[in-house]
């Protein structure tokens, strides 16, 4: 505090033309630099994160074909892989065209999950087409049973009309069967 | 337990093994594990039998025919096809020893526990099989079977956190599921008994749904052999393969012998089993059951397809393809949202008929909770991907369905307080105990919600870095500073030597925790093994894996900050607690359902005739 306050005293006076243009170098300096290496690190972010997509989007190649997507593999292929890929951002390439690179060596099994075209977008849509399907049925079904409960209710009460000592009975052991349900 | 005179002993043990490890060696290999499977299947037998033996006598031996045909079956296997009592002519003076993956605590506790869970619903599958050849198809087969459901259930269940908990562990990966076709095909069963044990309680009710009840509990018992097929055939690649998986034919013919029996059983007794379905409303519990059969299903059937859809692609178009977990991710991660909705939704709706003034009183405060989650929680977390997203509507879900479950707890508590005058845990205590299935399915709820919250909260917000340093430097991770101070070797015995790592922890410039990652070297195995270092709390697991090391002791370590996870692993433990409730011997719920099957056969049976 006493320092920074000694020499805002003293700045007024000493700072000549020279050390002022000299300090807006310094300044304009420590700005480009943190400029750089703030460009740096999210350089390095971004590939991080584009390494992370390859991870995700490929499958190990190792020899002993483990099975695992490259994101989970350990062993010392998967790091090679790795490695490979880093340099391979670095250089330019792009994670599609890395994607495609794969492909071409390895096929299409070397992708984590089936492409989002032709055939492979059954193994998408069956899921959704199943659940959209089965819930249509259940509606359908429950519209049925609940249809079936109003004309079994209807024909009941046509009955307790008739004759009303069933109708009675009737009652009361629905009310009993409310009362264990609840 | 050193008897190298036998093929499989030499395979999968050593002298210098530990006996721990010796144990956990039976079931290490294919042939060991069949005769585990074999025998848990003997086991069970003999239960159902001590059990039954002087009652039930329409349906159990029916039961027991299925259940030793089974145990043939397996027999079968055992004697001409891979025997594991196979002699070697010359024996060997030791072992060539368990996989080095395979020597971790767990690989004691997953596999039984998964196999518990396996073989127990072959019981289930057997009374249901019993009870339509017998076609004694009323109530009794499922009485006689939702205690084995249950605990079946729960093995399962456990079995596959156990199993997640291997790979969080001991895969050095830092994660727990990979979605590898035999987690699916653990997972399957346990999605489909999942169902059945909510649609089953329709039928005790209302005496409805038979056909479905038991299709869906025959459909248990085929996946239980349809996971044992994808592990013993090497149709499918998968992590978990045995070696020597060449079994794939018989499973495969058993399976098909299987479905045949059960759609011919199914089919000829269909006038049967053809219940009075009626419904009293759409808007009821019956309804959100179906609904929520349709969810666990409709993952199941995901998880089904991607499982088997290499297979078909190659069948149609010649190209083997992939199914990884973005697959399973993007598909399953939606519907099981609408799941955790149910959840929420299950409990509070009336059963019969809910009006919509009762769903108002019901819906209004879990509603309240879950937006005022939502809008509390919006600030914190980011929603920049559609994991984010995600997670986020999951926590929301969570927060709406914990609510829905602590009212339940917290009403029936209140009313009990004022009617017998105890105090509020008191009352809480008592209410759980009469009602020890309705409430013990609640607390499964609750391990359930915090399985999703961990998952959520895991996938969606974890960091992680990996860089080679050298002793004195740093990595950062989130808030934390990860200190690498020293490289140690210890020579454990004549096969295994440890490689140490220590990694000092500081947050806040304070030292928080010392972690020691390891890489295990087994003589005669060409890959190292890793053992992680995990500091596990309830926000989040620092989690250290020591990848590589040179000779200038400089070591590449991979740093997880992984939050939530212990809230996986403590929701396991709620279910654990939760089931237990639930199979307690409870006279007063046995009484109530007797009450329940005699007045429902007087009031349905005319309409049955």
């Amino acid at each position: 505090m006493l320092i920074k306050n000694r020499l805002s005293k003293r700045e007024p006076n000493l700072a000549s033309p020279a050390t002022l243009r000299g300090r807006r170098y310094c300044s304009w300096a420590f700005v480009l630099l943190v400029a750089f290496l703030s460009v740096v690190s999210v350089e390095k972010a971004y590939s991080s994160a584009l390494l992370a997509d390859l991870e995700n989007a490929l499958m190990c190649t190792c020899d002993d074909k483990c099975g695992k997507v490259l994101g989970n593999c350990t062993c010392d292929t998967s790091d090679k892989i790795r490695i490979g890929f880093t340099e391979q951002l670095e250089s330019g390439l792009t994670v599609q065209q890395i994607i495609q690179e794969q492909v071409a060596k390895y096929g299409e099994t070397v992708l984590s999950s089936p492409t989002k075209t032709g055939f492979n977008l059954t193994a998408w849509a069956m899921p959704f087409v199943a659940i959209v399907a089965g819930g249509f049925g259940i509606r359908k079904i429950v519209q049925t049973w609940a249809g079936r409960k109003k004309e079994a209710d209807a024909s009941e009460k046509d009955k307790e009309t008739t004759d009303s000592k069933p109708g009675k009975y009737s009652n009361q052991l629905q009310q009993e069967l409310d009362k264990l349900d609840s | 337990m050193d008897d190298f005179t036998l093929q499989y002993v030499w395979a999968y043990s050593s002298r210098d093994l530990d006996t721990f490890y010796k144990i956990s060696s039976f079931w290490g290999g294919q042939k060991g594990s069949l005769l585990f499977w074999t025998l848990l299947l003997s086991i069970y037998t003999v239960i159902v039998h001590i059990q039954n033996r002087k009652r039930n006598a329409l349906v159990v031996p029916y039961a027991m025919v299925v259940m030793m045909t089974i145990t043939t079956f397996f027999l079968v296997l055992l004697n001409f096809s891979t025997n594991p009592f196979e002699v070697i002519p010359v024996p060997p003076e030791d072992g060539r020893g368990l996989n080095p993956l395979l020597q971790n605590y767990w690989m004691v506790i997953h596999p039984p526990t998964l196999y518990l869970g396996y073989v127990g619903f072959t019981v289930p599958f057997a009374f249901a099989m019993a009870a339509l050849i017998c076609k004694n198809l009323d109530d009794s087969w499922i009485r006689l079977t939702r205690k084995w459901t249950l605990v079946s259930w729960f093995f399962l269940c456990m079995g596959n956190l156990f199993g997640a908990q291997w790979a969080y562990l001991e895969l050095g990966w830092g994660g727990y599921w990979a979605w590898d076709p035999v987690e699916n095909a653990a997972f399957m069963p346990l999605l489909v008994a999942t169902a059945y044990l909510h649609s089953v309680m329709i039928q005790e009710k209302k005496d409805m749904m038979k056909i479905w009840n038991m299709s869906l509990v025959l459909l248990t018992f085929v996946m239980t052999i349809f996971g044992t097929f994808i592990t013993r055939s090497g149709l499918i690649q998968s992590v978990h393969t045995f070696d020597e998986a060449t079994l794939g034919y018989y499973f495969l013919a058993f399976l098909g012998v299987i479905i045949v029996i059960c759609v011919g059983l199914i089919l000829s007794r269909l006038s049967l089993l053809k219940s009075n379905n009626e419904l009293d409303s759409f808007l009821s519990r019956e309804s959100s059951f179906l609904f929520n059969n349709l969810m666990l299903l409709g993952i199941g059937f995901a998880t089904f397809w991607g499982t088997i859809f290499p297979i078909i692609s190659e069948a149609v178009r010649g190209v083997k393809i992939t199914v990884g977990p973005p697959f399973y991710n993007q598909v399953n991660v939606p519907i099981g949202l609408a799941l955790l909705a149910l959840i929420g939704i299950g409990p509070i709706i009336a059963w019969r008929r809910a009006t919509w003034s009762n769903l108002k009183k019901n819906f209004m405060k879990p509603l309240l909770a879950g937006l005022l989650a939502a809008g509390v929680l919006f600030p914190f977390l980011p929603l920049g991907s559609r994991s984010e997203i995600y997670s986020y509507i999951t926590f929301v879900l969570c927060v709406f369905v914990m609510t829905t479950i602590l009212i339940e707890f917290f009403k029936g508590a209140v009313a009990r307080k004022s009617l017998h005058d105890e105090k509020l845990p008191e009352a809480l205590a008592s209410l759980v105990w009469r009602s020890k299935s309705r409430y013990g399915g609640y607390i499964v709820h609750i391990g359930v919600v915090l399985i999703f919250a961990g998952i959520a909260g895991s996938q969606s917000y974890s960091a992680h870095t990996e860089k080679r340093i050298k002793i004195g430097e740093s990595l950062k991770v989130k808030e934390f500073t990860f200190t690498y101070e020293r490289l140690g070797f210890i020579e454990e015995n004549a096969t295994k030597t440890r490689a140490i790592a220590q990694v000092g922890v500081y947050k806040d410039g304070k030292r928080v925790w010392t972690g020691q990652p390891e890489k295990e070297f087994y003589k005669g195995q060409n890959q190292p093994v890793s053992e992680v270092d995990v500091l596990s709390t309830w926000r989040q697991d620092l989690y250290l894996i020591l990848a590589d090391f040179g000779e200038d002791e400089s070591a590449t370590l991979k740093i997880y900050v992984n939050p939530m996870v212990s809230w996986i692993w403590m929701g396991g433990w709620v279910i654990a607690f939760g089931t237990m409730v639930s199979v307690w011997p409870d006279r007063l719920e046995q009484r109530r359902r007797l009450e329940r099957m005699k007045i429902q056969s007087a009031v349905f049976s005319p309409a049955q005739e």
